[in-house]
């Protein structure tokens, strides 16, 4: 093993400062396992080493790498359900029947991390939808670049695919590459990709019809969910539709929103007059 | 509710028939497709099947087969847990009238994600 | 099926994508955190392998190898059991046999064509076929001998293992 036990215990004060996760003692070959890739991509023997040498000099991206690569669970597909069954049973129709029929559909996911969001929505448009490629653009944004490059490759994981995606979905939408999913080239047409901090003013985006902004308020304090809720609804239609995390709201937040029940959840449209 | 595990790895059917019983399923189990159809025609009829495929005596596909042309067992959901995952396996298997398909390796959070797709997730455990 | 093999499997498989699917693996099977590690340590006294065979257009075996102890703790750690609970030599088979099984199959899907999936055994490893046919991962878990070596068939196979219980 090449962690050593001060390295492991400043690994686990790291990840515990910048995600909350405790790696408990016993989780040393869990490091090892995690970091040890990284090492030898720099060129190190060991993970001690990395960590050595990040302590010496400090690098936020490489800190960031280590928590991403020690805390990064699988997420998933159609997470909590009715955000998409009533993204096609009533929001779509609904867009659909407001807009002419030459206007792209604009669709925001808003926090894509590794692309499960904007594939989900993808695949139900291009199911439910003739031609969904030109009816619809999907706009995938995430702070991270490597999310971001990882929206744009659609490739997955055995272990990721496995996370509540239907088997249907599967063989209709992916083929394999190695040991990975890959997301038909259709789909991964649908999708720009590009970095996106919601917590600084917004680049050139939409005006969007639907946004996601799913579990990603919880990571900021008030002010700032306030800031970015206010952005957000400047770029979306007048008759645009929200959702967020299942268990987030605008309420006690930022008035400017109007809750509508959507099977067992709920969207939120810009108030009328706000 | 109650679900039957069929996988000739005994180590597996413990895995899985645990993450179910945290859910709070009923668990029974089967070493193969024929002893789980023994299973089912001693009146334990499940609401979920999880179905190895590579067994001896009656493969996972085949007790798939077997269940889908008895009318009796029409409500049983059947979900495939294997290693096999080419895509052509998991289409024979959906053709076959598997309803869904979790790949080996996989986590209680997966089995959790299809539980839910399948409306299969018992109230109160948070999906 | 003609015994000369279309490619080795060196030009089928890297070892690279054999060690993701071992990080797949390990936390799956045998626990939250726990890694296959491709760090070399000195090879045990005994060993024992549990292997599947794949037979398609590659034919081979995909082998487990570890010290009998080693696979004593895997077992422990894939049964969930703790002391006083004794593992005896059948739930080892069992659990160390789908641990190979679980590999294998997921090397299968990476190979071209359709193969089939053999049941799992326990024993001495098959007999290597040719020198160049071989993909082998060398590592640890916890700290203990393990291997992961995808092989090609023998010419003349002779089975010195004894198939799983069922």
């Amino acid at each position: 093993m090449t962690l050593t036990a001060t390295s492991f215990d400043w690994v686990r004060q790291l990840v515990h400062r910048e995600s909350a996760i405790v790696l408990q003692p016993g989780k040393e070959y869990l490091v090892e396992a995690r970091l040890l890739p990284m090492a030898q991509q720099r060129g190190l023997s060991g993970v001690s080493e990395l960590v050595e040498s990040v302590r010496k000099t400090p690098d936020p991206a490489v800190t960031r790498r280590i928590v991403e690569a020690l805390t990064t669970n699988e997420t998933s597909w159609f997470r909590d359900g009715d955000p998409f069954t009533a993204f096609t049973g009533t929001v779509l129709p609904q867009l659909l029947a407001a807009r002419r029929p030459d206007e792209r559909l604009q669709i925001w996911s808003a926090a894509c991390s590794s692309g499960q969001e904007a594939y989900t929505i993808a695949m139900l448009l291009s199911d439910a939808l003739p031609h969904a490629a030109t009816r619809v653009s999907i706009t995938a944004t995430d702070l991270s670049r490597q999310m971001v490059e990882r929206t744009r490759a659609g490739r997955f994981s055995q272990l990721e695919v496995n996370r509540g995606l239907p088997a249907s979905m599967l063989v209709r939408h992916f083929t394999r590459a190695g040991n990975e999913w890959e997301i038909s080239p259709a789909l991964r047409r649908m999708i720009t990709t590009s970095e996106c901090n919601l917590a600084a003013p917004l680049p050139r985006l939409g005006p969007f019809d639907v946004v996601y902004l799913r579990n990603v308020l919880i990571y900021f304090d008030l002010p700032t969910k306030q800031q970015i809720l206010t952005r957000v609804r400047q770029i979306m239609r007048p008759d645009g539709w929200l959702f967020l995390g299942a268990a987030e709201t605008t309420l006690g937040v930022d008035d400017n929103w109007e809750r509508v029940v959507l099977g067992r959840g709920s969207a939120y449209r810009p108030r009328k007059g706000a | 509710m109650r679900a039957l595990v069929i996988d000739d790895s005994r180590a597996m059917r413990r895995i899985v028939g645990t993450i179910l019983k945290d859910f709070g399923y009923e668990v029974r189990e089967a070493a193969d497709g024929r002893l789980a159809l023994d299973v089912l025609e001693e009146g334990f009829v499940p609401d979920l099947c999880c179905i190895d495929w590579n067994m001896p005596v009656m493969d996972g596909l085949q007790f798939v087969f077997a269940v889908r042309a008895n009318p009796v067992y029409r409500q049983v959901t059947l979900m495939m847990v294997t290693t096999e995952s080419e895509t052509g396996q998991i289409v024979k298997a959906l053709a076959a009238g598997a309803h869904e398909y979790l790949i080996k390796p996989f986590t209680a959070d997966a089995m959790r994600d299809k539980l839910a797709l399948l409306g299969l997730l018992p109230e109160g455990v948070t999906a | 099926m003609s015994l000369q093999q279309a490619q080795p499997i060196s030009a089928l498989l890297d070892p690279a994508t054999v060690q993701s699917i071992a990080d797949e693996v390990w936390p799956s099977l045998v626990g939250d955190g726990e890694a296959f590690v491709p760090v070399p340590v000195a090879p045990p006294a005994e060993v024992v392998s549990a292997w599947v065979t794949i037979t398609g257009p590659w034919s081979g075996s995909v082998v487990l190898t570890c010290a009998p102890a080693t696979a004593q703790a895997l077992t422990e750690n894939v049964l969930m059991t703790r002391p006083p609970t004794v593992v005896d030599d059948e739930d080892v088979a069992d659990a160390l046999g789908e641990l190979a099984n679980v590999l294998g199959g997921n090397i299968k899907s990476v190979l071209p064509g359709e193969s089939k999936l053999g049941l799992p055994q326990i024993g001495s490893a098959p007999t290597r076929g040719r020198l160049d046919d071989v993909c082998a991962l060398v590592g640890q878990w916890r700290g203990n001998f393990l291997t992961i070596t995808v092989q090609g068939a023998a010419p003349a196979q002779h089975s010195s293992g004894t198939e799983v219980p069922q």
